[in-house]
Formats: C-alpha cells, structure tokens, sequence
C-alpha cells in the first residue's frame, strides 16, 4: 500500500501548479482551468485520507465536489462569453472597469 | 355623561386639523380654507365653554397626557405634555378661542372679499397660531409653556410676513421673530435653571416648582442653588430670567420695538396678536406661574417697575401717530404694561381682569380699524380719513364702545379694570416705593391713553371727510359687522364680571365673580387660587382717607377725572370740522415721540457695538465647533480616497493578495505553533 504521504506531495503539487496558473495566466481560459486543477487537488487529499482511514465520507464529499466544479465550470464559461462579448478579448486584466 | 376633561385635548387639536387642511388642501378648499378655519375655532370655543362650565361644577383637574423623556440617575427628571384645567386657564381658553373665531369670520372680510392671494397659507397659519396659543393656555409644566410659546413667536413671524413679497412685511416679520427671541433666550435658561433647581416643572401640586420653592423658604425643603447661593435671591434670578421671555412677547420695555412694526401684518392678524395670543402669552405665563413669582419681593418690585414705567413710555408716543393702527399698537404695549403692573402689585385678580377686558375691547379696536381700513381702500393715514361716522355707523358705534372701554370710562369694561390695577398699587404702593412709582406712571398714562384714544376716534370719525376716499368709503359687509358687533356688546359689559368696587361702596355681597371664580369658589386645584398667592404676596395695604371705602372712591374718581380731562382735551382740540395737527407744537419733543424716543436707533447702535464679539463667537462656531467635526470627516474623505487604490479592478492581484495573505497566516500560526523548531 501506498503511504498517504504521496498521496499529499502530489495533490500539493498539483495545487501548486494551479495556483501558478492562476497568478500568471491572463487568459480567463487558463483560470478555469487552473481552478479545475486546485478543485482536483483537493479530491486527491479527500480520497487518500478516505482510504487511509477505511471511511466513505471523504469519497462522498469528492464526488460532491465533481458536481460542484461542472456547475463552476459552466457559470465560469457563461461569464467568459460575456466578457467576450463586452470587450472583444478574454483577458482578465480588462473588465476592470467597475472599479471606483 | 362624558366629562369635558376628555375633550381638553381637542380644542388644541381642532385648529390645528384646520391648519392641516389649509396645508394641503390648498386653493381647492370652499374660501379658500375660511370655513374650515371657522369651524375648527368654534368647534374650540364650544369645547371651551363647556370646559368653563365644567370648572364651574368644581371640576377642575391636572391630567399627563405623553411622557417623553424620562431621566436617568440622580437626575430623574420626567419631561411630559399635560394639560392643567382650572380657573385661570379655563377663562382663557374661552378668550383666546372666541377672539379667534371672530378673527376668522372677520378675515372673510378683509382678506377673501379684498381678493389677496395665497389665502389658503393665511388660513393655514392662522389655525397653527390658535392651536399653538391654545396649548400653551393649558400647559401644565413650564418646558411645555416654552415649547408653545415658541410656536406662538413662529406663527406670528409667518402671519406678520405674510405679504412677503412686499419690501416692509419680511422685515418687520424678522424683527418681531429676532426681538422676541432674543427675550426668549433668557427663558430658556430660566427653563434650566428651574429643572435644575427643582427637578420638575409643573405648574400645580404638592410637587410643582412653586410649592418647592415656597417650602425652600420656610427651610422645609433643600433644593439646589449654584454656589451655595441664598435661595431666595437665586428664585429671584430664576424669575429674572423667565420674565426675560414674558418682557419679549408682552412687548415690554426695552424689547417693545418689535410691536409697533407688526402693524405690517394683515389687520386680523394684528387683532389676534393684541388681544389673545402673542402677547398676551407673556401676562398669561407670569399669572400662571404667580405662585412662583410671589415668593420674591424684588422681581415683584421689577414686574411692577418695568409694567408701570412701559404703560407710560408707550401711551406718550401714542399721543403723535399718524396711522390708525400705530396707535393702537403703542395703546397696546401700554395697556398690558398696566397688566404687568397689576401682577407685580399684588393684583393677581385685576391683572386677569384687565387680560379678559383688554382681549375684547383691542380685539374690537383691531377689527373697527380694520373695517375702516377696507372702507378706505388700505389707506391707514388717519389725516386722510374724517368724517365716518355717518358713512359706516355700525363701525363708528363698536369702535367708540371700544374707545370708551380703552380709555377708561365709567361703565365700560376698561373703566373697572383698569381702575382695579390703579387701586391695588395704590393699596401696596403706599409702603413700597417701587409700586409707587409704578403706580405714579399707571396714573400719569391714564389721561395720556384718554387723549391718543380720543385724539384717534374724533380724526378718523368726526369731522369733514378729508379725502375723496373718505367721502365715498367702500361699504363693509356682515362678516365685518358681525364681530364687531359682538366684541362691541362684550366691551361695554364685561366689566360686569367683577364689580369690586360697587361691592365695597354699596356693601352687596357676592357680585365680584372673577375674584370668587379664580379664588376656588367653585373648586380649582389646590395652591393656585388668588387667595394662596394674597396670602403669600410680600405686602401690606394701607388705605387713605381713613378706610377702604374712602380709598376706592378717592382712587376712582381721579383715574376717572384724569381720563375725562384727556378726552376733554381731545374734544376741544381735534373735534372740530377741520381739524389741525396740534401736537406739531410740542417741537423737538414731537420728534422724540415720533421717532420712538430713538429706541429703534439705539438697538441699531447697540448691535453694532457687539458685532465683534458675536463676530468672535461666530468665528469660534465655525472654527473650533464646526471644525472638529469638519475634521472628523475630512480624514475618513482623504483616508478613503488613498484607501480604495488597492481595489483595482484586475482579478489577478486580487487572487494574489488572497495567496499572500494565506501564506502569511500559515507561516504566522506556524511559529505560534512551533512547527518550526
């Protein structure tokens, strides 16, 4: 068997990686799916402390989880059309508009 | 059977529906708001009346109707509004609601069939003067009496002003707001002082200010005094400063200059003012809280001071006016001068007597002006006038019972209330050298009003006409005669209500109605009869002539023959068919009068020497009290402003914030937690 140490180095590095998307990708895509890929780090440690511990709830909440990133992913996708529509482009940096 | 104490409430609150409905009903109301205004007052005058009657089944009664505000503390004041039903109050409700239904029924008159316009806002302030006087008439503690009485002193810079779009009106409404204001300043502190003396401000009771106060002096109580103060020259500060507000709005000397420029406002106006609110409101709150006044000699030896000498000040510069109405406006001044005269001789009965006949026959006097204004096309100059006797009878006949009245002629009512406030000086004057001298100016000023009454009556009545207007004088209609012919039967037999002096020459018991009615005859509240305070009043009486039937018949006849011989001197001088102006003889001294001794001048003078301290507290105000809280606000402005640079609008620094603040925290709680070691 595997030790759950593994398991948290590579959901870690995972979420790592997610968050260098978000902080350096402009490109509201690649937000999307760095989040996809924070949301799945945090699945890894759910399910590795479930099988660590013999307990089904941490496989429960995974899939709660799932559910949860398809409808982000489709508000996400609405609000980048949006963006899309209002200024031609899919990048962060211009709906800064609203601000003071 | 329903009590009338349940229905006290709404003879304040049926005016002010009216002034409601004038509000918001605007030009649409039948008259444009009259006959709400009308029905409103009478609805008032009958709940008065039948409160009168109330009281005099011995129902008088002390109800708190809302508590406001209750304190905390060592200092557990409670502030309420209340109404205080007995004889004094219930007698002026009936005058004050009477005067002000016939002031509406006149208004028709003078204002719809003249055809002024904004009438609905005339009718809207007229009903807020009512209720406001209305309240302030049944009062049961003092702050309530002030809230009123600045309420009164608004309504009256609203009516005064009325015509604003005239260049007078708006400034004589300033000066009258300004005047009585800065009287009123004094009664506010009075106000303070006696919450802070006495911890309450009723008017009536076992705990009312008054009873404390007399049981200070009698070393039953303690009550608190600034410094340790002796009690009985603190309670005459407080008084002090409380007749500051009454000098204000009873127009007394130096604070009388606001009255003669309200002759700016419409003539009804000037007829409600004079008789039965504004100023009346000043004699009315020293008479309610005589109990109070009482205890100390010399703010009693001031009233009777100031009272006396203004009685005078004002009847002489009547004695020059051109315009019927700036007579009547010194002849007011002068008249409630004698009231002020009667309360600080100890004449708490005569000085409500003169308040009751002086309601009606000024009230008359206004609206006979009035009639005569409208005859004349808004022409006031009496020089122009001549010769109305025979042109509008109705008119000359209420006006001369008026004069009569005013000047004191034996029967008319102003004759025997009068002659009571002359009389009871005189009694205490004798020993009190303060009193007498008040008596000595209530004396010399009778001959004087007989003169400037008559003087008014023979220019604007008798005579050739001196005008085209005054040959064909426009006619009046029934809502002018109406209440003139009321207040007219009224000024010559409400004298009827207090025969004193009959009852002492003739020996007939019992026909002295105003002194068994305000002495609980009929029942009243403890403490507040006119025999408690006679028992608690500083003086002696000492009669002349060996007797006290020698003394009202001495007193008598030579107020009377004064007043006689001021008429006589107005018959031989201005009854004639063409009159010339006489008094241009007196020379420099005409000039004094006319220009009203100068006191208008002097308070210019006076206020333009304190301009620079109030310049100094105004620059305090704005700079220190308004800065603080200026600079309050303009750091959170500024802070905000660098503030909100760090929003920026890019999702990215956002995301990187939440990141660093994360990293802070776990970094944080790690070396508290020592995960490091």
């Amino acid at each position: 068997m595997v030790p759950v140490e593994y398991y948290l180095l590579l959901s870690s590095a995972i979420f790592c990686i997610g968050l260098f998307g978000v902080l350096t990708r402009r490109n509201a895509l690649y937000f999307l799916m760095s989040v996809e890929l924070m949301l799945n780090a945090a699945n890894i440690n759910l399910i590795a402390f479930s099988f660590q511990w013999g307990n089904l709830t941490g496989q429960t909440f995974a899939l709660f989880t799932i559910a949860l990133a398809a409808a982000e992913v489709a508000v996400g996708i609405g609000i980048i059309l949006v963006l899309y529509r209002n200024f031609g482009d899919i990048d962060v940096m211009d709906a800064a508009t609203m601000r003071w | 059977m329903v009590s009338a104490s349940a229905y006290v409430p709404a003879i304040v609150l049926l005016p002010f529906v009216s002034f409601l409905v004038a509000l918001f009903g605007r030009e649409n109301l039948p008259k444009k708001g009259a006959y709400g205004g009308i029905a409103a007052t009478a609805g008032s005058l009958a709940l008065s009346l039948w409160v009168l009657v109330s009281v005099r089944n011995g129902d008088a009664f002390q109800e708190t109707y809302y508590t406001w505000a209750t304190g905390v503390g060592a200092q557990d004041w409670t502030l309420t509004f209340g109404a205080l039903i007995d004889p004094l109050s219930a007698l002026m409700l009936v005058i004050v609601s009477l005067i002000a239904t016939l002031v509406h029924v006149f208004s028709l008159g003078y204002m719809n069939d003249e055809g002024e316009r904004d009438l609905p806002r005339y009718y809207a302030g007229l009903g807020l003067f009512t209720a406001s006087m209305l309240g302030f008439v049944i009062a049961d503690n003092l702050l309530m009496a002030f809230m009123f009485f600045e309420l009164v002193g608004l309504c009256s810079y609203l009516l005064i002003g009325f015509h604003f779009r005239e260049p007078g009106p708006p400034s004589a409404a300033k000066k009258a707001f300004l005047v009585t204001r800065f009287g009123d300043y004094f009664f506010l502190v009075g106000v303070v002082a006696v919450f802070t003396t006495f911890g309450t401000a009723a008017f009536a009771g076992a705990e009312s200010f008054p009873a404390i106060a007399e049981a200070a002096l009698n070393g039953e109580a303690t009550v608190w005094t600034p410094g340790g103060l002796d009690v009985s020259t603190w309670f005459t500060v407080v008084g002090l400063l409380v007749l500051g507000g009454v000098i204000g709005k009873s127009a007394q000397f130096p604070l009388h200059t606001w009255l003669p420029d309200a002759m700016e406002g419409p003539t009804p106006v000037s007829a409600l003012i004079h008789a039965a609110t504004m100023v009346a409101a000043g004699v009315y709150l020293v008479a309610r809280m005589y109990g109070f006044y009482v205890l100390s000699p010399t703010a009693m030896g001031i009233i009777a001071l100031v009272g006396g000498f203004t009685a005078l000040f004002a009847a002489t510069m009547g004695v020059v006016k051109q315009e019927l109405k700036q007579v009547l406006a010194y002849s007011t001044i002068s008249q409630y001068g004698y009231m002020m005269l009667a309360l600080g001789a100890g004449g708490y009965v005569a000085a409500v007597f003169h308040l009751t006949t002086h309601a009606f026959f000024k009230a008359l006097l206004f609206l006979g002006a009035g009639s005569v204004i409208i005859a004349m096309h808004h022409v006031e100059d009496m020089w122009e006038m001549g010769g109305l006797k025979d042109r509008m009878p109705v008119t000359y006949w209420t006006f001369l019972a008026g004069s009569l009245a005013l000047a004191g002629i034996f029967p008319f009512a102003g004759f025997w209330s009068k002659d009571e406030i002359l009389y009871e000086a005189l009694i205490h004057g004798l020993d009190e050298p303060l009193i007498l001298a008040g008596y000595v100016m209530g004396l010399l000023a009778v001959p004087v009003t007989a003169f400037y009454t008559f003087r008014m009556v023979f220019l604007t009545f008798h005579g050739e006409p001196r005008s085209s207007l005054a040959r064909d004088p426009h006619p009046v209609r029934w809502n002018v005669k109406g209440p003139l012919s009321v207040l007219g039967i009224l000024a010559v037999i409400t004298g009827g209500i207090n025969l004193v002096p009959v009852q002492k020459v003739l020996g007939i018991e019992g026909i002295d109605y105003l002194h068994l009615w305000l002495d609980n005859h009929w029942g009243g509240i403890e403490g507040l009869s006119s025999h408690h305070y006679a028992d608690l009043d500083p003086y002696s009486s000492t009669y002349l002539f060996g007797g006290e039937v020698p003394t009202v018949l001495a007193g008598a006849a030579v107020s009377l023959g004064l007043a006689l011989a001021g008429v006589g001197l107005a018959w031989v001088l201005y009854n004639v068919a063409e009159p010339t102006e006489h008094t241009v003889k007196l020379g420099g001294v005409r000039d004094l009068l006319y220009n009203n001794y100068y006191q208008d001048e002097f308070q210019v003078w006076l206020s333009d020497r304190t301009r620079d301290t109030a310049g100094g507290a105004d620059t305090f105000d704005q700079g220190i009290v308004d800065g603080v809280v200026n600079g309050v606000s303009s750091v959170s402005l500024l802070s905000s402003e660098r503030v909100r640079r760090i929003q920026t609008g890019i999702v990215g620094n956002y995301a990187l914030l939440l990141t660093l603040g994360l990293t802070t925290l776990l970094v944080v709680f790690g070396l508290l937690g020592g995960w490091f070691l």
